[in-house]
């Protein structure tokens, strides 16, 4: 919290030179040749040319966020193109395996049901008292098992906490997508306790997913069954819940973030998001307002996609534990007030070297985890287009 | 305050170095630690564990254990039974089907076997004892109450009537 009298403080962000950039960016380039030419790896040519193309793209703009010293926009490109290509890749899978989107009750008696981390929260108290998942998937299974999921999952968090939800969700990048599209927001003024609903969303689900011993969310709520999976409609019911999804996919993935250019799945709804929330308490990295600089513009929290600043926690110095870490704030703040920050050291000393450790660590599992996602889709494209 | 600094930026390093390490170690770890936990997926779904196999003929029927819902599941207890292989199966199965092992017979289980994999299956249940519920061309209605295709076995699930 405290800021050392006399230390030298941050000038804001600086563009680098290229041979520095360069030098910054080559653990990226190694890391992507680990991660898309491991012995193992699919010889087809368009796995080939998904990898090279994916990788070429997670180490240019790793290398422009070093150049430019930006972080928002060069991960938007990732994360946009996470979420445009994930449901190619597995929607396509879906069809080569059971010719349809929608889950059949078979599937589910079978333990095919891939598993995404979505409902995660919701499992937690039926394993703890029951020792049962209330999924109709497989514990140990390679292709999409829950255990792989959630040691995915465990892994990433331990690594990024809420950062989850900027480099690794591949959910969130459609509505971030249309965000971006119009110039100016129409809805500008959006009450506060919208922050609270994803919380409310969570408690419901976890409640309902005891009690029905079912992954609640899943069936009645995701709106991202839209684009990926969904329960096949044999009866009203399932008509009902369709059309849930769909109306939830219009409205928060595509109408609110056109009219509002916040991820408003995420800021109002998500419940994964909210749980995801706690980790930040126990992440190493944050972002912090240094005082000493802010000008209480609250350009910041204009900025911030998520709903994750507000004046109180602006005169606190700090953002809310919803953050995640999008380096929105940062790039936009032009007294460079909002600076990224290691717990336990001094805010604003050293923002430069608090960001460069984070990135490192959010790029390697954006490259090993979306990256992977995106030369999925990338292939499937190529697939059909060859 | 130079200690929590020092603190703070190993902190930031060792996090550097586990993401280094989560394809190759930690990703594998965590998950062989959730499957240690010896947790099973809802027998609602899984249909429970397989208690015994009768032997019709050429093909068999396996026998599960009753399951029951937990909490406020919108469902009846069931037994799951499993005719297979499907090709051993002739094209109308008609089966008295001792269920609980007792010597008497429970359930007279009928159904088609069409050719075609993915054709709808209908049942019909015949409740010999009281302890089961009757079907009548029953299809996929609930997880404690439908005949399906899975894999090489078609599936039937018989509701408890006085659980």
């Amino acid at each position: 919290m405290a800021t050392s009298v006399g230390a030298p403080r941050h000038a804001g962000p600086a563009a680098r030179g290229m041979v520095r950039s360069l030098l910054l960016t080559l653990p990226i380039v190694l890391w992507s040749l680990v991660m898309f030419f491991h012995p193992g790896t699919s010889t087809e040519w368009q796995s080939r040319a998904a990898a090279t193309v994916t990788a070429v793209f997670m180490t240019v703009l790793f290398f422009m966020m070093m150049r430019t010293g930006t972080t928002y926009r060069w991960r938007r490109w990732f994360f946009v193109a996470l979420g445009l290509l994930f449901p190619v890749g597995f929607i396509h899978g879906l069809l080569v395996a059971r010719g349809s989107m929608g889950i059949p009750v078979e599937e589910m008696i079978a333990g095919r049901t891939p598993f995404c981390f979505m409902p995660i929260p919701t499992l937690i108290l039926p394993a703890a008292f029951t020792r049962t998942i209330a999924f109709p998937g497989s514990i140990a299974g390679t292709n999409h098992g829950i255990a792989v999921m959630a040691g995915l999952w465990l892994a990433v968090t331990l690594v990024i906490g809420k950062g989850w939800c900027s480099y690794a969700c591949f959910f969130g990048g459609i509505e971030e997508g249309v965000a971006a599209i119009p110039k100016r927001a129409e809805i500008r003024k959006i009450d506060s306790r919208w922050r609270y609903g994803p919380w409310a969303v969570l408690l419901a689900m976890v409640l309902l997913s005891f009690a029905l011993f079912e992954p609640a969310y899943c069936i009645w709520l995701c709106p991202f069954k839209t684009v990926t999976e969904y329960v096949a409609a044999r009866n009203a019911v399932g008509l009902v819940q369709n059309a849930i999804f769909i109306l939830l996919f219009v409205g928060l993935v595509i109408v609110l973030p056109y009219l509002t250019k916040k991820r408003t799945q995420c800021s109002f709804f998500c419940p994964f998001g909210a749980f995801q929330s706690i980790f930040n308490k126990t992440s190493i990295f944050e972002i912090r307002i240094d005082r000493t600089r802010c000008k209480s513009c609250v350009v910041c929290q204009n900025a911030c996609p998520n709903l994750s600043l507000s004046k109180e926690s602006i005169a606190r110095g700090e953002t809310l534990m919803s953050c995640m870490k999008c380096g929105a704030c940062v790039d936009a703040c032009t007294n460079h007030a909002a600076v990224w920050h290691i717990k336990g050291t001094d805010v604003a000393v050293k923002p430069e070297r608090a960001r460069l450790m984070f990135l490192y660590a959010a790029w390697a599992m954006a490259v090993m985890f979306g990256g992977s996602i995106i030369a999925q889709g990338v292939a499937t494209i190529l697939h059909f287009v060859g | 305050m130079k200690l929590r600094s020092a603190l703070g930026y190993t902190a930031a390093g060792a996090t550097v170095l586990a993401a280094v390490l989560v394809p190759f170690l930690l990703m594998g770890m965590f998950s062989k630690g959730v499957v240690a936990l010896g947790l099973h997926v809802d027998e609602m779904y899984s249909g429970g564990p397989a208690l015994r196999v009768i032997q019709e003929g050429a093909y068999t029927i396996t026998i599960h254990r009753t399951v029951y819902p937990h909490m406020l599941q919108n469902e009846k207890p069931f037994v799951q039974m499993d005719w297979g292989p499907v090709s051993a199966l002739p094209a109308r199965v008609s089966d008295v089907v001792d269920i609980d092992g007792d010597g008497r017979p429970d359930v007279r289980v009928s159904f088609g076997v069409p050719s075609d994999a993915k054709a709808p299956l209908h049942v019909d249940v015949e409740a010999l004892s009281g302890r089961y519920e009757a079907m009548q061309n029953a299809g996929k209605e609930k997880n404690s109450r439908l005949i399906v295709h899975v894999d090489n076995s078609i599936l039937v699930r018989v509701p408890l009537r006085n659980p």
